[in-house]
């Protein structure tokens, strides 16, 4: 039966609920399209390690969901990875892959690599043939120096000194082109991220809001949360808070939290709990 | 028309100060006929988290079940009742263990964390039918009213909110989205905590 | 093409269902009982694909009646509206599928009250005041809004029910025929002649 007898579930998909979706898509009536992220994610290699960018825009076909989410997932202290696509599935492919490089990490005693996770996200988007839709931008510092990766739905790689992706990569794109140069500072690397981002942020209508921002190097990382919000809304002039009893119902209920007891002595010697 | 309109109904929560609200309306249709005028999409679960359904009727109350399920499953076996951050996870997951055959919901959920120090922190939250969890400072809106729901709360919601206020914020932001869905209204239900 | 109705009042639900079985455009039989009696206190409409219909309602009237024997006392109606909506959600999980949409009413001997219940075959459970399945909603429901009153009297409620059956007599360019009407109170379950 659908319902499994534990709180903590076997791993993989479900498929219980299949029959009768596809039995009420029959019948006419269209299945809803899982919500999908408009996204601009970018990364960049500079001197020192990588930068990775994304805006905070999540979408709903037509309609801004989240004006501020976090697209930039943690994998391991010193691997990120952005998620462009539907917004459920690189969440939970990001947490899955991050939790699985944790136990690797415990189970060889070294730090992991990034093309460690890069292989187990392709692997793992690979084997469901690009209905997992995530399109994943990687970047890290491992022993090996920095690495950067774009990894695609269906699980195709790239490794490339400045990549872009979503919905938002061509605007940012155009800016890394014109732009990027080996050897960058970490101060220009951040300018150019932010220029990319920012070129998805206005240029492209999937992506929006503000700009984060994360600087992975051999020895820190530093994840910018917010690194630039151009799109900040001033505070209105005035309220519309409404006079109290405006609203008006039918009927009021209130739920008391603390429970009352009255304890009755059975016998009289129970009286004297209470002193008297 | 798909299968998210098939019974109609919306659901809003939003944030105050030390407190937080979520209400919902009461139809239950038919696609255009209206069949009941009260019916129940926002549940509790423990005390301090309430849980607004919106979506197919049907997975309504399977879900709610399911989830009564499990949360007295994990108050069993932790000893303690669940948190709603940890309840919004439990939610998100539920979801996207069917990501290939999904719930038709659009969960909603709005609880009081305790911190240390005693005092009541408001928590709301919104997930997509599959499971992606959308933590908001404001307000979280959802169902076939949810486009007109943005609209109103965007407008009227305000930071700092005392418990009355904030009664009449969400309340205002319902009625007048509802009143211009089809299929949502039919009377409506407040929840302040 | 059937049609169904039920109704809650003071103390008592009376279900109303059409008694024609038609396939195409005849009518192959026009004494058809369509409403089950599911324990002392219990019945529940059925409509929907001709087939499944009395099936599935043959499987919960003997699950309703084992879950008696098992634990000594019948299920209450909520007990029993919850399990035959789990199990049409199920069936519609499973390869062959029933469709059927049902009106369960029953009188409930712990809380003294009478309970209706809509249930669709997609497995949606709502408790009502009134409900109609059927083309026959259209034109029941509406009057319902208008005539129903939880206070009435079992004689008030036979009335209204009297009001829907001749509108959809009147109205529905199919007519339904012949209806049997049950009642049920705190003394069980009985057919009235309408």
């Amino acid at each position: 039966m659908a319902a499994a007898a534990t709180v903590y579930n076997p791993v993989g998909f479900d498929f219980s609920n299949q029959i009768r979706n596809n039995f009420l898509a029959d019948r006419g009536i269209p299945l809803p399209k899982a919500t999908s992220t408009g996204t601009t994610i970018v990364g960049c290699l500079f001197k020192d390690g990588i930068v990775l960018g994304a805006d905070t825009r999540a979408t709903e076909g037509e309609i801004v969901a989240d004006k501020n989410c976090e697209k930039i997932h943690y994998i391991t202290e010193s691997i990120r990875c952005c998620g462009a696509g539907t917004a459920a599935d690189t969440e939970f492919t990001t947490a899955m892959i991050s939790s699985n490089m944790e136990l690797h990490a415990l189970s060889t005693g070294r730090k992991p690599r990034v093309v460690t996770a890069m292989t187990m996200l392709k692997q793992y988007l690979f084997r469901y043939q690009g209905h997992v839709g995530a399109a994943l931008v990687l970047g890290g510092v491992d022993a090996t120096g920095p690495h950067l990766f774009t990894i695609h739905p269906h699980g195709s790689t790239d490794k490339l000194p400045y990549v872009t992706m979503g919905s938002g990569s061509l605007a940012a794109m155009a800016v890394f082109e014109a732009q990027w140069k080996p050897s960058m500072t970490r101060e220009e690397a951040l300018d150019l991220v932010n220029a990319a981002i920012s070129a998805g942020i206005f240029n492209d209508l999937g992506s929006g809001s503000n700009v984060d921002a994360c600087v992975i190097t051999a020895t820190k990382t530093d994840m910018l949360r917010n690194f630039v919000k151009p799109n900040e809304r001033v505070t209105k002039e005035r309220t519309y808070g409404f006079r109290r009893g405006t609203t008006a119902f039918t009927k009021e209920e209130i739920r008391n939290l603390v429970v009352h007891e009255e304890i009755i002595g059975v016998r009289d010697d129970a009286m004297d709990v209470d002193g008297s | 028309m798909s299968i998210m309109e098939y019974n109609g109904g919306s659901v809003v929560a939003m944030v105050g100060k030390g407190c937080v609200a979520i209400a919902s309306d009461l139809r239950l249709g038919n696609q255009a006929l209206g069949i009941s005028s009260n019916f129940q999409k926002i549940f509790p679960i423990t005390d301090h988290i309430y849980l607004g359904l919106p979506g197919l009727a049907t997975d309504v109350t399977t879900l709610k079940e399911q989830f009564r399920y499990r949360v007295n499953m994990y108050t069993i076996k932790e000893e303690r009742e669940i948190e709603p951050e940890a309840f919004a996870h439990l939610v998100s997951s539920t979801l996207y263990e069917r990501r290939f055959g999904p719930f038709f919901i659009e969960p909603v959920m709005a609880g009081l964390t305790k911190k240390p120090s005693g005092e009541y922190k408001p928590f709301i939250a919104a997930s997509d039918l599959i499971g992606c969890l959308n933590f908001a400072k404001d307000f979280v809106v959802a169902g076939t009213a949810s486009s007109k729901l943005f609209g109103v709360a965007e407008g009227l919601w305000e930071p700092g909110l005392e418990p009355e206020d904030l009664f009449e914020t969400i309340s205002q932001t319902l009625l007048n989205a509802v009143d211009r869905d089809a299929y949502s209204g039919w009377g409506a239900v407040v929840h302040v905590m | 093409m059937d049609s169904s109705f039920a109704i809650t009042g003071k103390g008592y639900a009376i279900v109303a269902a059409d008694m024609t079985v038609s396939r195409s455009i005849v009518k192959m039989q026009y004494n058809e009982d369509k409403i089950k009696v599911l324990g002392s206190h219990l019945l529940m409409a059925f409509s929907g694909e001709p087939g499944d219909t009395v099936q599935f309602a043959e499987y919960v009237e003997r699950n309703i009646r084992l879950a008696q024997i098992r634990n000594t006392y019948p299920l209450p109606p909520p007990s029993a509206a919850s399990w035959i909506r789990r199990e049409l959600a199920d069936s519609l999980r499973s390869r062959s599928p029933y469709s059927v949409n049902l009106l369960v009413a029953g009188y409930d001997l712990s809380t003294h009250e009478p309970k209706l219940y809509w249930i669709d075959y997609l497995g949606t459970m709502a408790t009502v005041p009134f409900a109609a399945h059927g083309y026959g909603s259209y034109f029941a429901l509406s009057l319902l809004d208008r005539y129903h009153d939880p206070e009435a009297t079992v004689e008030e409620g036979l009335a209204t029910l009297r009001r829907c059956i001749d509108e959809v007599s009147k109205r529905l360019v199919v007519t339904p025929g012949k209806f049997k009407v049950k009642v049920v109170d705190k003394n069980g379950v009985r057919e009235v002649e309408l």
